[in-house]
């Protein structure tokens, strides 16, 4: 590591300085930085100080402002006005490059290994160890060994990336900045995609950096993150910075107070209106090749939780129920009588509706107006001639439904790509309404998306069940799970291990979702 | 695709000690490039059959297995370019206009004397390397689609080339002809060449900091892009090289031809016949994955389904129609491959 971080130099060799004076001096100081686009100005004033070895938390709304102010600080965009201070001495990035050097890495929400190449090439990535241009592929071997090592990893460097899974190529872009020797590294929303066990991992992880003297910028909605990991958090909202708390002043509450405006009281709708009605879909010792041994039932006006690890299967028993994946074996009932869904289509058709998990690529048409991206569905299954699906009256219907869904734009004729991740679930959203279906799979409908876009999209599930809807929901959000759903059942190696009723809490789910048994008893009666 | 239920084990098993651990090298070459490698084997297998049915077994002699490999040559060398560029995320549609104008050139530049050789070999080669800039800056400065820079590229060489051809008329000399005619040990030294090239393309492709940030900007540019790698310069130095190539294989008709015509690279099919040959070697056509072995295995696969027809005399033009199910089949086969492998 760099001599200059305060937790390593030993005292007795600072022979000018006190200790004291060296360890106020903040590895990162951002100040008065100011970014517009055009006539809009995305950062007002921001300033931000983080010292090494401390955890920075960053928190606001999507579209507040993180974002830009951390592509800022990574070389992405230079700042209009502001400067930025590494160990007191001013820098001015024009390129990622130079902000890589100066030790600033930052890991992306969306991961960029390149997935043909193996890990140790993806961990060299641009500073290759090599002699007149040839790679020394020992040294890259060995380094990248190294670099897992400090993040505690046991991949095999030699494989290649699009083989390992979600979290562990997260730890390949940790070990990268490892390998450059980043003393600040940016996390953005690093447990967006990964389970709680993985989770863990992450942070004992941000435990041993925070050891080793790095400054860490830690960008999350999930605020129970926020409250173990952070030493300070500071609130953006709008552009502008609301507060900087310490770690004791800090509370779920006054966070998103900040962020929103608003208490959490009101985040969850109250839960079901009336009793459950009749069955809507229902299978017995459902099978196929990703899910067995599926007793699942739903009945109308519920909203029914799947809960899971991240290879739970959850996501394929939610596609299976939507017709992308078929049952192989098993009885499945349906409300109308005609058996599990064929495809897609088939179950579009007669009214089941799919949330995908991955809205960017399984939902949205990124280039797309938000007009046409909403009415994508209904348009899709509606007949040859013009009539409430097609033509005028069917743009006024999704114009109505776009307004409903509080979809916040410019206009409903911009690319949809432009919007911010909640304002995009919204469009998703607004797509299914229009079909108005019987049941709704919904995958992780508030993955990546502020807190006020999520309480809308609570808020609408709850009312599309209490007028007698079905939903069906797949989270790795263990909170959204129990603040919204009426029961639960939990996946793990693929089966259904448990039926959990409304209000059991986060402990009990994550002891069945971790079972490893493999043919285990199932917890808990369906009713 | 979807992990499935048995992830966990899965990558217990795959987390094994980072110490050196033998890997089957034979065995991992096999697996990866199954296909070329099948293609290989089953158009030898047609080679020797259509000899054999008719009869001309001269063709399976050496000189007639060397004529094979001289017909390799040009598109080969085409293609190993082509190769860059596709790996590189882009592609190049003026390599059969820029073989012709090559040519041309090379005839013009000589005029029959043997002493203009070198001076003529470097003008062509800076020519076609101003045009490698020019669809590069195009592509990773402008922001052109490369499919339309470099057609439009192509279209600006062959109206030029068409215009101004009366003018450029000229021969090569005799002694230039060696090139294309010239034997070291019974092997031609264009085969040669070509083999050298693509040995050393492979080389670059796989040990360089070069190659490495070519396979990067393919795969990811915005990843390349923020691992601190100048994207557009590894895309100009691609489309350069893939013009010097097209350039060579100019020079190398001209060479075969003993004169040059303003059609032959674009009779010969050069540009479309180059990017088939990638994507056969298992190049993929989104760029970021690819192989010199592989190209050169599409390279051959062609040259022995021209050299089967030649054989068997049958109507060239059906040939177009073999190679054509030999793409569909074979990028077919990769999409299947990938898709068993992730399932």
């Amino acid at each position: 590591m760099h001599t200059t971080d305060p937790a390593f130099r030993p005292v007795s060799s600072l022979p000018m300085t006190s200790p004291l004076s060296q360890a106020k001096l903040p590895l990162l100081q951002m100040r008065g930085i100011r970014k517009t686009f055009g006539s809009v100005t995305v950062l007002q004033d921001v300033s931000l100080d983080c010292n090494a070895g401390q955890v920075h938390a960053i928190c606001g709304e999507n579209g507040a402002g993180k974002s830009t102010l951390m592509k800022v600080l990574s070389g992405i965009y230079t700042p209009d006005d502001g400067e930025i201070r590494i160990d007191g001495q001013l820098v001015r990035f024009t390129s990622p490059g130079q902000a890589n050097a100066a030790g600033v890495a930052i890991i992306h929400q969306e991961l960029a290994l390149l997935p043909h190449r193996t890990v140790a090439q993806n961990i060299f990535l641009g500073h290759e160890p090599s002699r007149l241009g040839f790679i020394n592929q020992r040294a890259m071997h060995e380094g990248a060994c190294a670099a897992l090592q400090r993040v505690s990893c046991d991949i095999d460097p030699r494989l290649e990336c699009s083989r390992l899974s979600v979290a562990e190529q997260q730890m390949v872009e940790i070990a990268k900045a490892v390998s450059l020797n980043a003393r600040i590294l940016v996390l953005d929303e690093p447990t967006a995609a990964l389970d709680d066990v993985e989770s863990q991992k992450l942070f004992t992880l941000i435990a041993d950096l925070r050891r080793q003297g790095v400054a860490m910028l830690y960008i999350s909605h999930r605020m129970a993150e926020i409250m173990a990991l952070a030493d300070q958090v500071t609130v953006i909202k709008d552009g502008q910075r609301m507060a900087t708390l310490s770690a004791d002043e800090a509370s779920v509450d006054r966070i998103v107070h900040l962020m929103v405006g608003r208490e959490l009281s009101d985040f969850y709708p109250p839960s079901a209106a009336r009793a459950p009605g009749a069955d809507v879909y229902a299978v017995e010792d459902g099978r196929n090749e990703y899910v067995r041994d599926v007793h699942l039932r739903l009945r109308e006006g519920e909203i029914v939780g799947i809960a899971g690890l991240e290879d739970s299967g959850k996501i394929d028993l939610a596609r299976t129920v939507f017709g992308e994946h078929r049952w192989h074996r098993g009885r499945v009932y349906t409300w109308d009588g005609c058996g599990a869904a064929r495809s897609p289509r088939d179950a579009a058709r007669r009214g089941i509706g799919y949330l995908p998990d991955d809205r960017k690529r399984e939902g949205l048409g990124l280039r797309q107006s938000l007009r046409d991206n909403a009415s994508l569905t209904m348009r899709a299954l509606a007949g040859p001639m013009a009539d409430a699906y097609r033509g005028t009256r069917a743009t006024l219907r999704i114009d109505a439904l776009l307004k409903q869904v509080e979809v916040r734009a410019a206009s409903l004729d911009m690319p949809v790509g432009e919007l911010s991740g909640g304002n995009q679930q919204k469009v998703m959203v607004a797509r299914w309404m229009a079909r108005q279906p019987h049941l709704w799979v919904v995958c992780e409908p508030t993955r990546g998306i502020d807190v006020g876009a999520k309480a809308t999209i609570y808020n609408l599930l709850r009312d599309y069940a209490n007028a007698g809807g079905t939903v069906l929901m797949v989270s790795s959000d263990l909170v959204e799970l129990i603040g919204l759903c009426d029961r639960l059942y939990v996946m793990a190696q693929g089966r259904i291990v448990a039926h959990l009723p409304r209000g059991s809490s986060e402990e009990s789910i994550m002891a069945q979702a971790v079972r490893h048994d493999f043919d285990g008893p199932v917890v808990g009666e369906q009713p | 695709m979807s992990a499935l239920p048995i992830r966990s084990q899965a990558s217990s098993r795959r987390s094994v000690q980072l110490e050196r651990t033998p890997v089957n090298m034979p065995m991992q070459f096999l697996r990866r490039n199954a296909v070329p490698i099948t293609l290989i084997l089953l158009s030898c297998a047609v080679y020797v059959g259509a000899a054999i049915a008719t009869d001309q077994t001269t063709q399976l002699s050496l000189a007639g297995i060397v004529g094979l490999l001289q017909r390799m040559v040009a598109l080969g060398l085409v293609a190993l370019g082509q190769s860059f560029v596709i790996i590189g995320g882009s592609i190049d549609l003026s390599v059969a206009n820029l073989i012709s104008v090559s040519a041309v050139l090379a005839a013009y530049f000589m005029q029959g004397q043997p002493d203009a050789i070198a001076y003529s070999v470097v003008l062509v080669l800076i020519a076609a390397a101003v045009v490698g800039i020019i669809n590069g800056l195009l592509v990773a400065r402008l922001k052109v689609n490369p499919l339309i820079a470099t057609l439009g590229m192509g279209l600006v060489l062959q109206g030029i080339l068409t215009v101004s051809f009366t003018q450029l008329q000229g021969t090569v000399p005799s002694v230039y002809q060696q090139m294309a005619y010239g034997q070291i040990a019974g092997i031609p030294v264009a085969v040669i060449g070509l083999f050298a090239l693509a040995v050393l393309a492979a080389l670059c492709l796989t040990y360089t900091k070069a190659g490495a940030r070519l396979l990067a900007v393919g795969g990811n540019a915005q990843s390349a892009r923020l691992a601190g790698i100048n994207c557009a310069r590894v895309l100009v130095g691609a489309h350069v090289l893939s013009a010097l190539m097209a350039g060579l294989a100019g020079l190398y008709l001209a060479s075969w031809l003993g004169a040059a015509t303003p059609w032959v690279g674009r009779d010969g099919g050069y540009d479309l016949d180059s990017i088939a040959a990638v994507v056969i070697g298992g190049t993929l056509l989104a760029g970021g994955r690819g192989s010199i072995a592989g190209t050169l295995a599409g390279v051959f696969i062609f040259a022995t389904i021209d050299a089967v027809f030649n054989m068997l005399q049958i109507n060239a033009f059906l040939g177009q129609v073999l190679r054509g199910v030999v793409v569909i089949v074979a990028v077919g086969l990769y999409t299947f491959r990938s898709r068993s492998h992730t399932a």
